[in-house]
């Protein structure tokens, strides 16, 4: 399949997603508990995961899904393979706050290659894919080039378990980074920080030790409206990476800041 | 002494129409263009030809140019000396020529096909003499193969008018300069009697797989859609902004005959081209069809059109990526998320209900 019929499917999904994620808003049954406070999942993450797998599999279903809630629904780590998280933003979500999304992105030979970020409460569509461009409902994407001091930047944190000691290093590099710019977020959608930045809106996103399926999308159409992006796998096992994208002309100076603090 | 004229676009109506408008017996022509190969070779000829289709006849006019400049990179002194910039860049460029035109004085006449462009550059400018400007006029973008011989920047228009605020009279030209009142009926005619029904036409167009409007045209049923949908809107500006009947009746009648012109070769790709820009909810599809319904109309001609704006499929097209959103979205999807019309509307609700039965009506058109 072409990169334009694999969006297409990705745009279904996510669409289909997030109609039953407002379908459910009003009546939010079980908020459970994960790994932290904030790590939390409700009946309509599983459901949206559900509906997700289901229109993925309609299409090929040989094609291997890592999803958050479900880990890899058939196969494995292969060369190509559907990343989803079904709800990103779900303690904003619970919270009525309307910052959440669903991401899904398309990884090929170790690639991504498609990405869609549904945010279903404001009817934010952001898709793209390697060599068709990027776009948000019918507008494609460019970023505007933004030194730091004009920029709004976005952090997200790594959980409070994973490597606990360095976590002050990661508030004074909050810090720093709000004094330095006009400001610096903590939003609790991952995905969506990374839409903003491919909109314009955001001058950059940082994050330690992200889940790989709040990520990928948004990296990807970061980097296809023209953010400087990179990212690492820093644990295979629990799908960590970490990442830096910014508007190019703010990338030195993020990058500096943040070496020392994780690596990319 | 020739008055100096700076226009911004060597496309259809800054090269095709405007020198009607601008003689270079009276006014020296130069242009700025961002295609670098219309701009090398004008500044390689220093003139072009343009046609102009009168009583079933090509009239030529010899065009010569001072120069052709780049967008990027152009001198200030430039802009600085001229006495007149036309801007003819297309709606979604327009607003970017406002760098050029800071703290000028000079008047600045917008052919742009959307009212709003000389308030939003006036505010951005600082310059007071930024006005409107209404070619009633088709220009193609190209010619017919034996024009192309004479000249291979040859490019054909009819015999329109060109409506400009008459706040800047003093010009000249062959322009009709009217007042307010006016140019508010002349623009809400040519959006939409002249802006619908002409991208109707070329959606349909597409549909068929033709290449030039008035092929689109030959076909009995889209001349039935595309009248009928002109019949539509110009009930609407009948009942809605009190236009004579006598006006919009004869304005269709112009229409109708320009469409099926064939010595103009208008291409359906230029015509259709941006359909996303064309479904704005305050443009020429959308907003006609919410003007009817709320006058009273159902148009269902008019919804025909939106639904092959839909269906437009061009790889080449800016907007290429409607062609994804269609064949992903279920219409409520659709309608909503991209169009961004309200669950609660009652366009939404009929574009809807005849989704499957519009789609069949273009299926049989071939």
């Amino acid at each position: 399949m072409s990169n334009a019929e694999f969006l297409e499917i990705a745009l279904k999904a996510a669409v289909s997603a997030g109609n039953l994620i407002e379908e459910r808003h009003k009546d939010i049954l079980n908020v459970s508990r994960k790994e932290s406070l904030r790590d939390i999942v409700t009946h309509v993450d599983k459901l949206a995961e559900n509906q997700i797998i289901d229109i993925l599999k309609d299409y090929d279903k040989n094609i291997p899904i890592l999803t958050e809630e479900s880990g890899f629904v058939q196969g494995n780590l292969e060369k190509t393979y559907w990343i989803v998280d079904a709800l990103d933003g779900t303690v904003n979500y619970v919270n009525h706050i309307p910052f959440y999304a669903v991401s899904i992105a398309l990884f090929v030979k170790n690639k991504i290659t498609v990405g869609v970020i549904f945010n279903p409460y404001s009817n934010e569509l952001y898709y793209g894919a390697d060599g068709l461009g990027v776009f948000k409902n019918q507008k494609s994407l460019k970023i505007i080039d933004k030194v730091p001091e004009e920029c709004l930047f976005s952090m997200a944190f790594s959980g409070k378990k994973y490597e606990a000691a360095k976590r002050v290093d990661e508030f004074m590099l909050f810090g720093k980074i709000n004094d330095s710019s006009r400001g610096c977020l903590r939003t609790g959608s991952a995905a969506m920080n990374l839409a903003y930045l491919a909109e314009g809106k955001f001058g950059g996103c940082l994050g330690k030790a992200n889940r790989i399926w709040d990520v990928a999308a948004g990296l990807l159409l970061a980097e296809l409206a023209g953010a400087t992006v990179k990212f690492k796998e820093v644990d295979k096992e629990k799908y960590l990476v970490n990442y830096i994208a910014t508007t190019p002309k703010a990338w030195n100076s993020i990058f500096s800041n943040v070496e020392g603090v994780y690596q990319v | 002494m020739k008055k100096k004229i700076l226009i911004f676009g060597a496309g259809a109506i800054g090269r095709g129409f405007i020198p009607w408008v601008f003689p270079p017996s009276e006014f020296e022509i130069n242009y700025v263009e961002s295609n670098p190969q219309i701009r090398d070779l004008l500044n390689k000829q220093k003139k072009f030809l343009t046609f102009k289709t009168n009583n079933g006849k090509y009239e030529k006019l010899e065009v010569p140019i001072v120069h052709c400049y780049s967008p990027d990179g152009m001198p200030d002194e430039i802009i600085e000396n001229m006495d007149i910039v036309i801007t003819a860049v297309g709606p979604r460029n327009a607003l970017s020529l406002k760098e050029f035109l800071i703290n000028t004085n000079m008047p600045v006449i917008c052919c742009e096909n959307d009212s709003t462009i000389p308030e939003s550059l006036k505010a951005a400018t600082n310059n007071p003499n930024i006005v409107f400007g209404i070619p009633d006029v088709i220009t193609s973008n190209t010619a017919p193969e034996e024009l192309l011989k004479q000249d291979p920047l040859s490019i054909v228009t009819e015999n329109g008018v060109c409506y400009i605020d008459n706040k800047v009279s003093e010009i000249g030209g062959n322009c009709h300069y009217v007042d307010t009142d006016e140019l508010r009926k002349q623009w809400l005619a040519k959006l939409y009697i002249h802006n619908t029904p002409h991208c109707i036409a070329a959606y349909l167009g597409n549909i068929l797989m033709v290449n030039y409007i008035h092929e689109s045209m030959k076909n009995e049923s889209v001349e039935k859609i595309v009248s009928e949908a002109m019949f539509e809107t110009e009930q609407m500006l009948v009942r809605r902004y009190q236009l004579e009947e006598e006006f919009v009746k004869s304005y269709s009648q112009k229409e109708l005959r320009r469409f099926k012109n064939t010595l103009l070769f208008d291409p359906i790709i230029r015509v259709a081209r941006e359909p996303f820009r064309k479904l704005a909810t305050n443009d020429r599809l959308i907003s006609a069809a919410e003007l009817c319904l709320a006058s009273g109309i159902v148009p269902e001609n008019v919804m025909m059109g939106i639904m092959a704006a839909f269906c437009y499929n061009n790889e080449q097209d800016p907007d290429f990526n409607i062609t994804y959103l269609m064949k992903s979205l279920q219409p409520r999807d659709f309608l909503k998320i991209i169009i961004g019309l309200r669950a609660d509307d009652a366009l939404f609700a009929i574009m809807v209900n005849q989704w499957k039965n519009n789609l069949q009506k273009l299926g049989e058109l071939k």
